[in-house]
């Protein structure tokens, strides 16, 4: 992200007006490597794909703002690697990491990894190191701290449905796992901006988090977010493309002000639930409209979207999720035309 | 007693009022018609209207099954024949368990036979799994963009093997859409878990 990308941002972020409306897409291994004509294997192990493939993707839409930016990711399997979950791997199929916890019970058993040494994660911070001299070059900068989520990654450890269910009945030791989680979380975080000063934004993914009701929430999702954001940067970045109506309503109290949220709701809700705190990413239909429909059905639904809006504050235009497998070009480029037409 | 048990995911009151009736005389096929699959709908009912959410489905989920851990075998003996019977499994190359799990709970609530094949299932297992014994509807079920073109070959493979037409098939999961049904010529969608027993039920117009 260049530093003009980056001050729009943080001016949404801070509410001021902008016209045309800036426009941002989350773009990571489901939809990058495939677009720039690589397998997503390839993409994960090989760093000058890696580079290559997202330099393309920015100068392809120099209008627009790529988020988070040189994600060096291997997509779920990132953290859980660090807890000795197996990553299993397909030529071109989303990694999937394996569950390391057979039993509530076993949490007790579970430590804290250390995030310089264990799993993926050192694999990540040398990729950016490695690539940051012609990341800088090319008029960019590390800028955010990336990592799942409290709640994703425990689900990963533990396995989905196993995870929900033991939050009722287990809770203590769901507290007890989300803590050593989070404490791992907020040293991972730590050791990025340690390693990269340029970076000032937290993001991170949880699409967890919505599948709770908001007592819950409270419970079981908002201790442990404000833990992971509690360090001192301008931008907290969150995505849970889940239903987000429960948890709307905290993720202020967590210091999130920017939510790239899915399609489920509209973005009027959203500002009302969240009274307009939180700039908004979103939310045109990823996959039946960005990713298969034509151009002029994206330019419909942006319209739509625009349309229905009174306050444009603190909005950025696009996709409800991050950027979905297949997307092409041109829809990628009418979303973005459509928007400058009508909010210039 | 048994229904409220359940529509709180209660598992050992569940499990313990559903013994209780079995001891008073209550007939299996009458604890499923009166007692679990009301309480099951109700969950559905309080899902859809954003009250429950999936840790409550789950636990309601959860009791169901317990519940039918003691009465499969009475049933059984008593030769009472399941609503129809429906094999569930996540397609191939996808390992996402929760949508399925859930619709397989739903749908025994419901007063289905299921038989689950778990995740990452070939068309080949799916097929083997028809022509074992009588099936009347198969769901599939898929997490990711990239494992739905499964959902495809899946139905493909059983028009291959020439058994297409003895089944209904049924899709769902996070990416599916109702056009995207259409497209690879599935029977019927359902958005939620909860919603697939009255897609189950119109399937087989009963």
């Amino acid at each position: 992200m260049n530093d003009l990308q980056w001050n729009t941002l943080v001016s949404v972020v801070r509410g001021e007006g902008f016209s045309p409306l800036p426009t941002a897409f989350i773009i990571d291994s489901p939809w990058l490597p495939n677009w720039a004509g690589h397998t997503i294997l390839d993409y994960f192990t090989d760093d000058r794909i890696f580079l290559d493939d997202n330099l393309k993707a920015i100068r392809a839409f120099p209008e627009t703002i790529m988020l988070p930016g040189f994600w060096s990711e291997y997509g779920m399997c990132t953290e859980p690697s660090a807890f000795g979950s197996v990553s299993m791997w397909g030529e071109d199929e989303f990694p999937f990491a394996k569950k390391v916890l057979r039993s509530p019970a076993e949490v007790e058993l579970l430590e804290k990894p250390n995030p310089r040494k264990h799993g993926l994660l050192p694999f990540v911070i040398k990729r950016l190191q490695h690539l940051q001299p012609e990341i800088e070059k090319a008029g960019h900068k590390i800028r955010f701290a990336v990592a799942r989520g409290p709640l994703n990654i425990a689900s990963f450890l533990m396995g989905t449905p196993e995870f929900l269910e033991a939050i009722k009945t287990h809770p203590e030791l769901m507290h007890r796992l989300l803590d050593v989680v989070t404490d791992f979380l907020v040293e991972w975080i730590a050791y990025q901006r340690e390693v990269f000063p340029s970076i000032d934004g937290i993001f991170l993914l949880d699409d967890i988090v919505g599948f709770v009701s908001r007592r819950d929430c409270e419970k079981f999702a908002l201790p442990y977010l404000q833990r992971a954001y509690a360090a001192d940067v301008t931008v907290k970045f969150f995505h849970n493309d889940a239903p987000c109506k429960a948890s709307a309503p905290l993720l202020e109290s967590a210091g999130i002000n920017l939510l790239n949220f899915g399609t489920q709701h509209t973005v009027a809700e959203m500002k009302g639930w969240t009274n307009n705190r939180i700039a908004l990413m979103g939310n045109i239909p990823p996959r039946d409209v960005l990713a298969e429909g034509t151009p002029a059905d994206v330019a419909c639904s942006v319209t739509e979207m625009l349309s229905s809006l009174d306050d444009r504050s603190r909005l950025i235009v696009s996709c409800g999720g991050g950027m979905p497998p297949q997307a092409p070009t041109e829809n990628i480029r009418a979303l973005i035309a459509t928007v400058e037409e009508l909010t210039r | 007693m048994l229904r409220q048990a359940v529509i709180e995911g209660d598992v050992p009151a569940s499990v313990s009022a559903a013994r209780t009736a079995l001891e008073k005389g209550v007939q299996p096929v009458d604890l499923i018609s009166q007692g679990i699959s009301p309480a099951m709908a109700e969950v559905g009912r309080l899902f859809e209207e954003g009250e429950y959410f999936v840790p409550e489905l789950l636990m309601a989920a959860r009791a169901t099954k317990e519940i039918f851990v003691i009465l499969r075998p009475l049933l059984a003996q008593a030769g009472s024949k399941p609503m129809a019977h429906v094999v569930l499994g996540t397609v191939q190359g996808d390992l996402h368990d929760i949508g399925k799990n859930l619709v397989a709970a739903m749908l025994e609530g419901g007063g289905f036979e299921v038989t689950d094949l778990g995740v990452d299932v070939p068309p080949e297992r799916f097929i083997a799994a028809v022509k074992k014994r009588p099936v009347q509807i198969v769901g599939l079920s898929a997490l990711l963009t990239t494992t739905m073109p499964a959902m495809k070959t899946t139905i493909e493979a059983f028009r291959a093997a020439g058994i297409r037409e003895q089944i209904k098939i049924m899709v769902g999961g996070a990416p599916v859409t109702s056009k995207y049904a259409e497209t690879i010529g599935a029977d019927g969608y359902s958005e939620t878990a909860a919603a697939s027993v009255d897609l189950a039920r119109r399937l087989l117009a009963v």
